[in-house]
């Protein structure tokens, strides 16, 4: 029933699966009928999706509406070509707006909000994504999301080596960047032959388009690394082939034109051979750039387009699963929620000589009358009522384990794990947070 | 009141730490929990509460005795220690302020001279002690005011007496001490 779906949302779509699938057994057990469990599911999901329905939509809108095109120097010697509206068919609708050539090196536009997959992206463009990183196109692709709903930019020219294994040569450059992300991919993307033919001259603009390779290429790279969770492996046997594939074959050198007409056959062989020589200083550049881009890299905005950066991310989502449930069993958590304390307020036996529940609510002038008893027991009109209005109960939350809480004076540092921040109404899931405050 | 000369010597009282009891007994989880500004230790057993008004923290403790130190002046402390008692009462503990009592106050004052510690010291045994191996400062006791001064070679002083007046008195008493060893005079 949910189609496009965050990663937050896919989480949450989890364990209401488990928890009911879980309940099954026991609603029948007690003679309900199953109708009683599906209808305790709808009611639970349409209450979610209409607390977080804002959420996806929004993050739909902000995911597209970031994602930046780069166009390479050489565009402009290209552009009556490719002046030809980027077509970008939408699911439902047709986005089209012209490439923008007008700057001399890069050129780059955003997609329009609202834009929804699959997208189509001429060759020769450098994708950026809401989290800086950069995605090389060098073959015409469409982007779509994954089966789940995966909204991150498609993973290029993957599709080129897939169909034709070719032996390419192993890359001895990142394999520590490699190894791991391979397994996991952004989304399939597909690729239309067509659009190659539309777009010949683009092959041209793959060439001088070195000094974007870096970039894309450890983007890539480290792109892969944070995938976001819900991502489902639609093509795992190809990716490991197709980050190879990829950088060699945008590190094509000058003299060499790639006809993608002829298959990508012919450009692996060759570019393989010449790729040695450039790929150390390539590679040099690559994580120049990538730190640069990392240190803008804000932490939510990118947990809300790829939620797992840290640790082994295939099995992100077990993970998070079992980071979520674990959750409402603790027991002590570091809830700053004003619920919580009534339950344990009823919990609490002892009241220790006072009445609670009586005095809690009275602020009549009983209560007052009895502030000070000094030797001389004075009355209670000295009393200094709270002048600071309290801070009022904000709606931001964050349920959590803390790893450690620090202060000094009153600078506050906080290493939290394991949580869920509801903060402006969307909900973030995290393994960890880091957060600094003053007070 | 600077009996020995003119000028004015400014005493800035940097802490008070005062004390004062509740009359009954505090279940501090409950103020961890629905307080506000507050930081449980259950390993040592209190709870701190933070206030931003008069800038203080208060030191709770389930017996109902509380320490409320970080005020500027005695009478801030005593504001602090009602507010203070105020929350509690706002949590629903049948609080009664009580044996309110100003434990500390700690001040610095600076010379306009610096000071020679040594001479200093030798003409005010046993009252001054002076061990630069421990502390760079002389300390300075006055028994009859119960303060206790550190005088550092720079003139710079720190006075912690029982309260404001005492500590005020004790910086009269030794200023002409400390007059006498100034270090251009005394070397």
């Amino acid at each position: 029933m949910l189609t496009d779906t965050g990663p937050v949302a896919k989480l949450y779509l989890s364990i209401i699966d488990d928890v009911i699938e879980n309940m099954r057994e026991l609603f029948l057990d007690e003679g309900l009928e199953d109708r009683v469990l599906d209808d305790l599911r709808h009611l639970w999901e349409s209450k979610m999706m209409q607390s977080k329905a804002m959420e996806d939509f929004r993050k739909n809108n902000i995911n597209s509406s970031n994602f930046v095109l780069q166009l390479p120097a050489n565009y402009r010697q290209t552009d009556q070509e490719l002046t030809a509206s980027v077509v970008i068919p939408a699911s439902q609708n047709i986005c089209s707006f012209p490439v923008k050539n007008n700057s001399e090196t890069l050129a780059t536009f955003s997609l329009p909000a609202g834009l929804a997959y699959p997208v189509q992206i001429p060759a020769g463009v450098t994708l950026q994504t809401a989290s800086g990183q950069l995605y090389k196109v060098n073959v015409p692709v469409v982007v779509t999301p994954a089966p789940a709903g995966q909204q991150s930019v498609s993973h290029p020219t993957q599709k080129a080596p897939a169909p034709q294994p070719v032996a390419v040569p192993p890359h001895t450059i990142h394999p520590p960047q490699e190894v791991e992300p391979s397994p996991v991919q952004a989304t399939s993307v597909t690729q239309p032959p067509q659009p190659m033919t539309d777009l010949p001259p683009s092959q041209e603009s793959s060439l001088p388009q070195q000094p974007q390779v870096p970039a894309a290429d450890t983007s890539q790279l480290q792109g892969v690394q944070s995938p976001p969770p819900e991502v489902t492996l639609a093509e795992n046997e190809p990716s490991p082939q197709a980050e190879p594939v990829n950088f060699s074959m945008t590190a094509s050198p000058c003299s060499q034109l790639l006809d993608f007409q002829l298959g990508t056959e012919e450009a692996l062989t060759q570019t393989a051979q010449l790729k040695t020589r450039d790929v150390d200083d390539i590679l040099k550049e690559v994580i120049e750039e990538e730190r640069e881009k990392a240190d803008r890299l804000d932490l939510y905005s990118e947990l809300s387009d790829i939620v797992q950066l840290d640790g082994p991310a295939d099995n992100s989502d077990m993970e998070e699963e079992d980071g979520g449930l674990p959750l409402e069993e603790n027991d002590f958590l570091g809830i700053i929620n004003a619920e919580a304390i009534k339950v344990l307020q009823e919990g609490d036996g002892s009241s220790d000589g006072n009445s609670i529940s009586s005095s809690s609510d009275s602020e009549g002038v009983d209560e007052l009358a009895n502030v000070e008893e000094e030797d001389p027991l004075n009355s209670g009109d000295d009393v200094i009522e709270q002048d600071i209005p309290d801070l009022f109960d904000t709606d931001n939350v964050i349920v959590c384990q803390y790893d450690k809480i620090h202060r000094s004076k009153n600078r506050w540092k906080f290493h939290l794990k394991d949580g869920v921040m509801c903060y402006a109404g969307r909900d973030y899931v995290f393994s960890k947070a880091v957060g600094e405050a003053e007070w | 009141m600077d009996s020995s000369n003119d000028e004015a010597l400014d005493i800035i009282v940097t802490n008070v730490v005062a004390t004062f009891r509740t009359r009954c007994h505090l279940n501090l989880r409950t103020i961890a929990l629905e307080g506000t500004n507050v930081i449980y230790k259950p390993e040592v057993g209190k709870v701190l509460m933070k206030l931003r008004k008069p800038m203080i923290t208060a030191s709770i403790w389930s017996s109902g005795k509380i320490i409320c130190t970080g005020a500027t002046s005695e009478d801030e402390a005593k504001l602090g220690a009602r507010r203070l008692a105020r929350c509690l009462q706002k949590l629903g503990f049948k609080v009664r302020f009580s044996a309110f009592k100003v434990v500390n106050v700690l001040a610095v004052c600076s010379m306009p001279f610096a000071v020679h510690l040594i001479d200093f010291t030798k003409n005010n045994r046993p009252i001054a002690s002076y061990e630069p191996e421990l502390h760079p400062a002389a300390t300075y006791r006055i028994k009859n005011l119960k303060a206790t001064i550190q005088v550092f070679s720079t003139g710079s002083l720190t006075v912690t007496g029982p309260n404001v007046q005492n500590v005020a008195t004790a910086v009269e008493q030794v200023y002409p001490l400390l007059f006498e060893c100034q270090k251009p005079l005394c070397k």
